[in-house]
């Protein structure tokens, strides 16, 4: 059975092909204005690496993500929340607190022993404490995302960012750069910032062993450190890398639901066959 | 296939709903009627029905932003009465002959103020002071301050207010409630005939309109549905809607357009209004109003010491109307419902119902971010 699950975040887009126990990823993209569009391509991205040249040769797709009602070639879509839940309890079956930091979104979730969500919280509204807010300090600090992620740049006096706003925060790390501060300390001041906002969430939801953080922000070490801090509990790293976790989920779905419904394969399927579009 | 497309009647209360001035205020209006004006639940709309003039519940439909309104606020006022203060800045109240507000909110009563301040041309204002405890003092307080109201109406529109025509007011508005509760019970089947968001229109417009006129197009819509086959979402979670003021069908549509369906509601433009009556008529009829304003039906959180009646309150309804899941909906910065849910998070939970909780603004925002929730929220419920 070979299936495949697609996740149009606010940010990037991403795809995976599940054949068999194997898990294939596809590339990371940036999204387009057209989500469909965007879906097209990460799947696209996905069925390559697969060795597959349609996407009527998977026997079933599920979407995720804020794109997931606009991805036409899905056979259903479920929210990211179950999808990266389900996603990281398939790769780590221990796991049962999950932090997903995305472009815009912020959420925390506590995974049952089966995999299902037992809870979640997400960020009301403010994109404060997401992938947004690293790509305006990164701008600001004009030291890129990798600065802002990098190891080197954990300081033990760090800066003090009191401000939730991504807006009134940009405003006090332009002060602090404009009073000499050190890049360290106001890098380690943002990070602990969000992972502060970010153990809120979790804490919400109550954090249970094991932990493990997946979406975008998943690749920023510095917020794993400062998120460890503030936790007082190690975060797991996944081995299947974090980013695709909303995919891997939306791929498990996808198989789970293709083995109990005994799905009809999509290329039987004549109302999907208009909008595969490129893929 | 919706009401809308199928019941004329249920199109005329929702375009009532759907709009300030409607139909029903001008033609009561060019008849010679006068309309009072009020913010609440809980102010007592008999009185004024009493009084012979038409009860008009004050919302925000149609505002666009609160551009007018944001200098008469603080920044942690919601949006509920700025987007209302807002429409009454741009004259869309001024139809109103009088104003009630009352005591609930800091964010309400500023209203009021505000109102005055503003120098809106209303021609009668006037602030009801509610207690903000419950039990048997406050109702003997309230009782004197709806007397003190029920002279300045008197007083103002030249009407005379007796015992007799309080009582026929609550009765009229008894029946309003009593047709309302057959309306809800009509959601505790498995696949109703009518949707939460048409049910928000509904109710929104039982306060906008002449009682007599409503009475008579629920009872016409409570035929209908009497006979109309279930709305097609057999089977799809059962849910419960608690919160703040929520006139807006949209929010109901936003969740149901999710696979959910909306069954009942704990808001104050909603169920909230509809639990209880005030008869049969014996005695006093201003105590009667002051005991259900404070004692039997202490429903809003701004009122102390009556939290255990309103969980008792949603948990009956979760029973009954075999809710699987509530979603708790507070406005930003509404600092009663923020603590009402604070609380009955945690004692749903005990009772083993999952809840979902938001914070939205008046006018619906954020929409991406909601419908993932709602879906997330489902997903979870169904399992």
């Amino acid at each position: 059975m070979i299936v495949g699950g697609v996740d149009i975040g606010s940010t990037t887009a991403k795809a995976v092909v599940l054949r068999g126990d194997e898990i294939i990823l596809g590339t990371i993209l940036r999204v387009t204005t057209k989500p469909e569009h965007t879906a097209n391509l990460a799947m696209e991205e996905a069925l390559k690496k697969a060795g597959l040249s349609s996407v009527q040769e998977l026997d079933y797709v599920v979407a995720t993500g804020y794109g997931r009602q606009k991805t036409t070639f899905a056979n259903e879509n479920i929210s990211e929340i179950s999808c990266h839940a389900r996603g990281a309890w398939h790769v780590c079956p221990s796991v049962r607190t999950i932090i997903d930091i995305g472009g815009q979104d912020c959420k925390s979730m506590s995974v049952t022993e089966k995999g299902t969500v037992a809870g979640f919280e997400m960020n009301d509204r403010c994109a404060a404490g997401t992938g947004r807010f690293f790509d305006v300090m990164a701008k600001v600090l004009t030291c890129g995302y990798d600065g802002i992620s990098s190891l080197q740049n954990v300081s033990e006096t760090p800066a003090h960012i009191t401000s939730q706003c991504s807006v009134f925060a940009e405003s006090e790390v332009i002060s602090l750069v404009n009073n000499d501060v050190p890049l360290a300390d106001i890098i380690t001041g943002i990070n602990l910032s969000v992972a502060g906002r970010a153990g809120g969430l979790l804490r919400r939801v109550g954090v249970k062993s094991d932990v493990v953080m997946t979406g975008g922000c998943s690749r920023n070490a510095g917020l794993i450190h400062a998120l460890e801090k503030a936790l007082g509990v190690p975060i797991l790293m996944l081995p299947v890398d974090p980013q695709f976790m909303g995919a891997v989920g939306a791929a498990v779905f996808a198989r789970d639901k293709a083995t109990a419904a005994k799905a009809v394969p999509v290329a039987t399927q004549p109302a999907k066959e208009a909008s595969h579009g490129t893929v | 296939m919706g009401l809308s497309e199928t019941s004329p009647t249920f199109r005329d209360l929702a375009r009532i709903a759907g709009t300030l001035r409607n139909p029903r205020v001008d033609s009561w209006k060019s008849g010679g009627g006068k309309v009072m004006g009020y913010y609440c639940s809980f102010i007592p709309e008999e009185i004024f029905v009493a009084a012979g003039l038409l009860p008009f519940r004050i919302r925000g439909t149609g505002s666009q932003g609160t551009e007018l309104a944001d200098q008469y606020y603080t920044q942690v006022s919601c949006t509920f009465p700025r987007h209302s203060f807002d429409q009454a800045l741009r004259g869309e109240f001024d139809f109103l002959d009088g104003l009630v507000v009352g005591t609930s909110c800091d964010t309400i009563r500023h209203t009021f103020d505000n109102w005055k301040h503003a120098g809106l041309k209303t021609p009668f204002t006037y602030l009801l002071h509610r207690p903000h405890v419950t039990g048997e003092l406050q109702v003997d307080y309230y009782r004197r301050q709806l007397e003190k109201l029920k002279s300045a109406v008197e007083e103002h529109f030249a009407a005379r207010i007796t015992d007799e025509k309080l009582w026929e007011a609550i009765e009229l508005c008894d029946e309003t409630r009593r047709l309302q509760q057959e309306l809800y019970a009509l959601r505790k089947v498995p696949n109703p005939a009518i949707t939460g968001s048409e049910t928000v229109a509904v109710m929104v417009a039982g306060a906008s309109m002449p009682k007599t006129d409503y009475n008579a197009a629920l009872r016409t819509l409570l035929a209908e549905l009497g006979t109309a086959p279930g709305g097609g979402k057999a089977g799809a979670a059962r849910l419960m809607i608690a919160g703040c003021a929520h006139d807006d069908p949209s929010l109901c549509a936003i969740v149901e357009a999710e696979g959910g369906i909306v069954v009942t509601d704990f808001t104050c433009f909603g169920g909230k209004v509809m639990l209880e009556s005030i008869g049969p008529r014996s005695g006093d009829p201003l105590l009667a109003l002051a005991r259900y304003g404070v004692l039997d039906r202490p429903f809003c959180p701004k009122i102390g010491g009556a939290h255990p009646m309103r969980k008792q309150a949603v948990l009956d309804m979760v029973r009954d109307f075999k809710v699987d899941g509530v979603i708790g909906q507070v406005l930003v910065s509404c600092d009663p419902w923020g603590g009402e849910m604070f609380l009955l998070k945690d004692e749903l939970k005990e009772a083993g119902i999952p809840m979902l909780k938001f914070e939205t603004d008046y006018l619906p925002s954020s929409v991406g971010q909601l419908t993932t929730r709602v879906q997330a929220f489902l997903e979870t419920v169904r399992r």
